[in-house]
């Protein structure tokens, strides 16, 4: 039967059959079950998948409605996407920790008239909005605990549904017949799924993606990065999130790698341990709390062992990139490291469950250089990927050899990559959307005439090596009166790489030249302080310290030195700096809940300041209102010196002020 | 001088063996109670005096089944009289009443058995066996009895090392001694527990006891190598039943070592008598620990929240 | 986490009775002349204020306590009194005031343990690690995942319970009791010190518990709210005494109830 489907494998549907047929006693799904873990293999999900398409059918799910997903990464929700897609269904994830608000909107806009959920909690909360959902018909739950007692004329086990799906297929011949047809009468170009954005600006974008698309992409990246049917995935990413469609769902189908469900969201580090991925994901934040995670144990270890790791560590940040890179190292490194391995790093990498990865990508966020280089000294391959929803994700990606941090990679395979007049990030990608749904205006806007999509991310190719360098949001560069771009938040980033910052705010929009205010941050600054006997009462008095103003100026030279070697860049070196007497603060509205930093707010608050970072003066005072701990107010002055600090002189930029 | 020091080395470990087989009998325990168990010594004592006196009447194979009978009976004599009256005391109770239990057992075993110096013969060779003298002159010397008491010692230990790790027996120990109050009230029979234990250790404190006696004779001063498995104990970690053989071999041969070793540097540069090393040896080793490492070499890491 | 087999008492009828109970220590009475009931299914809760002798009365009903008065009916069987292994070995399951979890184990092992009395291999089987003892004791590994499922702890399987935060011991300790398919079920204090959702968790939990196994439930707890949302019927304790015997509602209205709260002398 599976073999009448002869269509090439540009739906998701197809791509099962042909795995069920290639591969189809090799793991596709694994999911941990009251503690074991347990494993699926393509044939058996497709076998499922099919009954579970047979029951959704009863039930009216047909070609062209729309199914929400809601929940976390569990097996039925993977196979209800499959299921939905064999049916010619368009699958909608949601984000399990929605709220009701945000549930509602999606469902509303994607006109859902089903909805696949993990649990109890989800099917509460879809109820609890249920008078806005008129066209919602059915909910299929996964977990039983606590439905017992619902209502379930509107509300069915998963389970039950495959169940019944399989009955009637092993009853009626004709039925097994039908589905092949719905398998075989999908098409490349039909909408595969409607990924909705997180939406942080704006209400959430609902991003329509074709089949094809997102398999041609998928296909691409797969070989690119040497992916195949023996690599295995941690599936921990949200459901919803582009980034688990398409590393974990995609990549595996086209791949016919296996993806391993985490038992919960709180399990997942040592379900990684147990799983031990050979393809792995994960933003910035995750490898940092992993390293916190290690040094805190180090901390903890006795001081031979500390004394060994520390030792070793330094070896492998010496020698280990080159070795990555296969690049010339010397025999005495290669020893060092090779033992370091046996001693440090292999035990290292084993308990955090990264010992079998082979390929890693972190993306999301700018990665401190230091962070990035700990892992890829440790031998672990990890590369940097730019993307987004509207792209299926990948716009670039690091090949493997040539890394670096302060970049995101050259174009993906078959990605065409600009920049446009203001310096903004454009693209054409196998997996690009065709727009939003139901939304005209908004995806005219995301599109230039010629059908490029415009990123909104400003950026410019490295000339040393080629690769794409992402500076800032497009509407937040700003430009210093002689017509140099100037990024804020890549200079504030990168300063903020440095320990013993901890915050900086730059300016430079409509004036002369750059200036910095800077946060120290008291735990790094303040143990340099131990370290040099700097002696200090106050955040304040450390502040003002000169000794901390000559680090200070240290790095803020060593990153006008970085900044030189980019032309685009090279014109944005900071000129002078100061550093605040007090630390910005959320309680004092200087930084929001999530602790960025309010520029505007800030520039007013601290008006006297800016104006003498551009009038010269040596020093300023300074007087602000301020919210203690305990909530009173009072107001804090000061006299805050401020520093010149070197800059490159750059052919090109003298060249623009002449 | 090396076959001299390898010479010393093995007797010392062997002599770490029997220290290792009396502290083993303090682990067990306290791993399974969390009771100090003061009377260890006197239990050895009481053996030792068991098997050697019904080793007069009886061939010794049938003397050490019916001392394990006897050193049962007093387990049970021990859990049923004091153990029992103190569920859910503090542990400075429990030790108190072991205290009170080794000068009882001291006592009553000469009551019952009777004061002299009394015999075990274990049938084995008083010979010495030399070793490697093709390498070493003379080569090494090595005592028949310390092997056996070895032997002994690697069978009980694995023994016990599967009895605690594998089975459930061991998983209800280790929640008594954690929690006698929770243990209970999931239906961990206390008393059941306390006299498996007990009997254990006693079975430990024969085969201690008979090697002993069988080296220095069975007499009153065998109670007092209790004191030599406290700093085998200290080094090795109260709960851990490898710590207890490693201590035991670190301080067997550490002493032997330290009184030929360091005993002439302290002559030739102190101008000390330089003897009797063997006899502080261990105690300083023991303090040196609990000031580095108080959880021993093998202890479990104390981790309280506050 | 089935119905316990044995038990012979269908719901609504008595499962424990407490007739004229005293106990004392010394001079000092901790409970004088206590009668009470449980009855099959019901959530019972114990209350009253600080040295009331809820705790007491507890460790009377389970065994560590022998009563110096009166009699004990547990399914039919009456005794002056009880011993901590018929209680366990009865059906009766307890957790802690102040948690009593074995430190040294994982939350794995402890909640094992609950299962003591439900093994019957022996050991001679068990160090063979053979036939049938193996097959029980994945048997009761089954179980015990379907505890650590259902107070979802599925995190900290593997974490000695000594790391854990106290409202993590809290729910290790009732997984403990759950792990022994209890008749009746006594948890002392299973809110105290934890914060609002911890609490709103464990409530949910002994909801569960009783609705979905028809496990008994006595608590003894100060929260009030809790006490009113969660019991069928309350006993109210004050110095050793029986105040009050009644429905959340009643009890709440109870002028001698209010007294003792607010501490008026008799």
């Amino acid at each position: 039967m599976a073999n009448e489907v002869t269509a090439p494998a540009d739906t998701f549907p197809r791509l099962l059959v042909r795995n069920a047929r290639q591969f189809a006693d090799r793991p596709a799904i694994r999911h941990k079950d009251l503690g074991i873990w347990q494993t699926l293999t393509w044939a058996q999900v497709f076998e499922d998948v099919r009954a579970y398409a047979v029951g959704l059918n009863r039930l009216g799910v047909k070609r062209g409605d729309t199914i929400a997903i809601v929940g976390a990464n569990r097996p039925k929700l993977y196979m209800s996407v499959m299921a939905a897609q064999v049916l010619g269904a368009v699958p909608v994830p949601v984000y399990a920790d929605a709220v009701a608000d945000e549930l509602a909107h999606v469902l509303v806009h994607a006109e859902v008239r089903f909805a696949a959920v993990e649990d109890q909690e989800q099917v509460d909360k879809i109820l609890s909005v249920a008078e806005r959902l008129p066209k919602l018909e059915q909910m299929f739950y996964d977990e039983k605990k606590g439905l017992r007692d619902y209502d379930h004329g509107k509300l069915h086990p998963i389970d039950e549904l495959i169940a019944q799906g399989r009955a009637v297929l092993a009853q009626d011949a004709s039925v097994s017949k039908w589905l092949d047809g719905e398998i075989a009468a999908g098409k490349g170009l039909d909408t595969s799924i409607i990924l909705y954005t997180s939406g942080t600006t704006g209400p959430s974008k609902g991003v329509v993606l074709t089949a094809k698309g997102c398999i041609d992409a998928a296909t691409d990246t797969v070989a690119f990065d040497h992916l195949d049917s023996h690599d295995e995935a941690l599936a921990y990413l949200p459901l919803a999130w582009v980034g688990d469609h398409y590393l974990n769902y995609a990549q595996g189908l086209a791949a016919g790698f296996c993806m391993a469900c985490p038992e919960n969201a709180e399990t997942a580090m040592q379900d990684l341990k147990e799983i031990g991925p050979t393809f792995y994901f994960a933003p910035p934040r995750v490898f940092e709390q992993m390293l916190t995670r290690v040094m805190i144990r180090m901390g903890d270890a006795g001081f031979p062992k500390r004394q060994l790791f520390h030792y070793f560590i330094g070896v492998a940040r010496r020698y280990g990139e080159t070795i990555l890179n296969h690049q010339p190292t010397p025999l005495v490194g290669r020893l060092l490291y090779a033992v370091g391995k046996v001693l440090i790093y292999g035990p290292l990498m084993n308990v955090l469950g990264l010992s079998r990865v082979r390929v890693a990508y972190t993306a999301g966020e700018a990665i401190g250089p230091d962070l990035f280089a700990f892992y890829r000294s440790l031998g672990m391959n990890l590369k940097q990927l730019y993307g987004q929803t509207e792209a299926f994700l990948y716009v670039t990606a690091q090949p493997d050899g040539q890394i670096y941090a302060d970049t995101v990679g050259p174009a993906a395979p078959n990605v065409d990559i600009r920049i446009a007049e203001s310096g903004e990030v454009q693209f054409k990608s196998p997996g690009m959307f065709v727009g939003y749904f139901k939304d005209e205006a908004k995806t005219k806007e995301a599109m230039t005439a010629d059908g490029y999509v415009k990123t909104g991310d400003a950026g410019f190719f490295d000339d040393k090596t080629g690769h794409l360098k992402i500076i800032d949001r497009a509407k937040d560069v700003g430009r210093l009166n002689d017509g140099t771009l100037f990024p804020p938040k890549y200079i504030e980033n990168k300063l903020k790489f440095y320990p013993n910052i901890r915050e900086a705010v730059a300016y430079g929009d409509k004036r002369d030249f750059v200036t910095v205010l800077i946060n120290i941050d008291l735990t790094a600054v303040g143990s340099w302080a131990e370290r040099k006997n700097v002696v200090y009462g106050s955040y304040q008095e450390l502040a003002g310290h000169a000794l901390v103003y000559d680090m200070i100026a240290r790095h803020v030279e060593e990153m006008n030195r970085a900044l030189s070697e980019d032309k685009v860049t090279a014109g944005a070196q900071i000129k002078r700096f100061l550093i605040l007497h007090k630390e910005l603060d959320a309680d004092d509205g200087e930084l929001t809940r999530t602790q960025k930093v309010r520029r505007g707010f800030v520039a007013e608050r601290y008006a006297p300041l800016v104006k003498a970072l551009y009038d010269g003066s040596r020093e300023a005072d300074i007087s602000t209102e301020v919210t203690f701990e305990d909530g009173r107010k009072g107001i804090m002055s000061a006299r805050v010196e401020i520093r010149d600090v070197k800059t490159v002189p750059v052919a090109t930029a003298l060249e623009k002020v002449a | 001088m090396l076959g001299p020091i390898l010479e010393t080395l093995i007797g010392g470990l062997l002599t770490g063996v029997l220290y290792a087989l009396v502290a083993l009998g303090f682990v067990l325990i306290f791993k399974a109670s969390g009771v100090f168990n003061f009377a260890q010594g006197a239990m050895v004592l009481f053996a030792a005096l068991s098997v050697a006196r019904l080793s007069e009447k009886f061939p010794l194979p049938i003397a050490i089944v019916l001392a394990i009978g006897v050193m049962i009976v007093l387990a049970y004599a021990i859990e049923f009289l004091v153990l029992r009256r103190l569920v859910n005391q503090e542990g400075i109770v429990l030790f108190m009443s072991t205290l009170g239990v080794a000068y009882f057992l001291e006592g009553f075993g000469q009551t019952l058995w009777g004061s002299d110096i009394y015999k075990i013969d274990l049938g084995i060779s008083k010979n010495p066996i030399f070793l490697f003298e093709s390498v070493f002159p003379g080569g090494i010397l090595i005592d028949p009895e310390e092997v056996a008491a070895a032997v002994i010692c690697a069978i009980l230990v694995t023994v016990l090392a599967v009895f605690f790790q594998v089975t459930r027996v061991g998983r209800a120990l280790r929640a008594v001694a954690d929690d006698h109050q929770a243990a209970q009230s999931v239906g961990i029979p206390l008393n059941y527990i306390w006299l498996v234990v007990w009997a254990t250790s006693g079975i430990v404190a024969i085969a201690a006891g008979m090697i002993w006696g069988s080296k220095l004779g069975v007499q009153f001063s065998i109670s007092l190598v209790a004191l030599k498995a406290l700093p085998v104990l200290i080094l090795g970690g109260l709960t851990s039943i490898p710590g207890a053989i490693v201590g035991g071999l670190i301080i067997g041969a550490g002493e032997k070592l330290a009184e030929i070793l360091l005993g002439p540097l302290l002559i030739r540069w102190f101008d000390l008598a330089g003897g009797g090393i063997e006899n502080w040896f261990a105690y300083v080793l023991a303090l040196l620990f609990l000031l580095v490492r108080p959880q021993g070499l093998f202890g479990e890491r104390i981790i309280e929240r506050i | 986490m089935r119905a316990p087999a044995g038990s012979t008492v269908a719901a609504g009828e008595v499962l424990l009775s407490v007739e004229n109970v005293s106990l004392s220590f010394g001079g000092v009475k901790a409970i004088q002349d206590v009668s009470f009931d449980i009855r099959k299914s019901e959530v019972r809760a114990i209350i009253g204020p600080n040295g009331a002798g809820k705790t007491s009365m507890l460790n009377v009903v389970n065994g560590f306590y022998q009563p110096q008065h009166g009699r004990i009916t547990f399914k039919g069987t009456t005794r002056t009194n009880m011993r901590p292994y018929d209680a366990a070995h009865g059906g009766i399951a307890r957790t802690f005031q102040n948690v009593a979890l074995f430190r040294g184990m994982s939350a794995l092992d402890n909640i094992m343990a609950g299962r003591t009395l439900k093994m019957h291999r022996n050991f001679f089987w068990q160090i063979l690690r053979i036939g049938p003892a193996l097959a029980e004791e994945d048997e009761h590994r089954h179980r015990v995942e379907e505890i650590i499922d259902f107070l979802e702890i599925q995190a900290i399987r593997k974490v000695p319970v000594g790391r854990l935060p106290y409202g993590l011991q809290k729910r290790v300790e009732l997984g403990r009791a759950l792990a022994m398919e209890p008749d009746l079920l006594l948890l002392d204090e299973p809110m105290a010190g934890m914060n609002l959702e911890e609490k709103e968790d464990m409530s949910r939990f002994i909801v569960d518990v009783n609705e979905q196994y028809g496990t008994t439930i006595a608590l003894i707890e100060h929260d009030m709210g809790v006490v009113m949302d969660l019991s069928d019927r309350v006993v109210v304790l004050d110095h050793g005494a029986k105040i009050a015997d009644a429905t959340p509602d009643d009890v709440k209205r109870d002028q001698n109830v209010i007294d003792a709260y607010l501490g008026v002398a008799h």
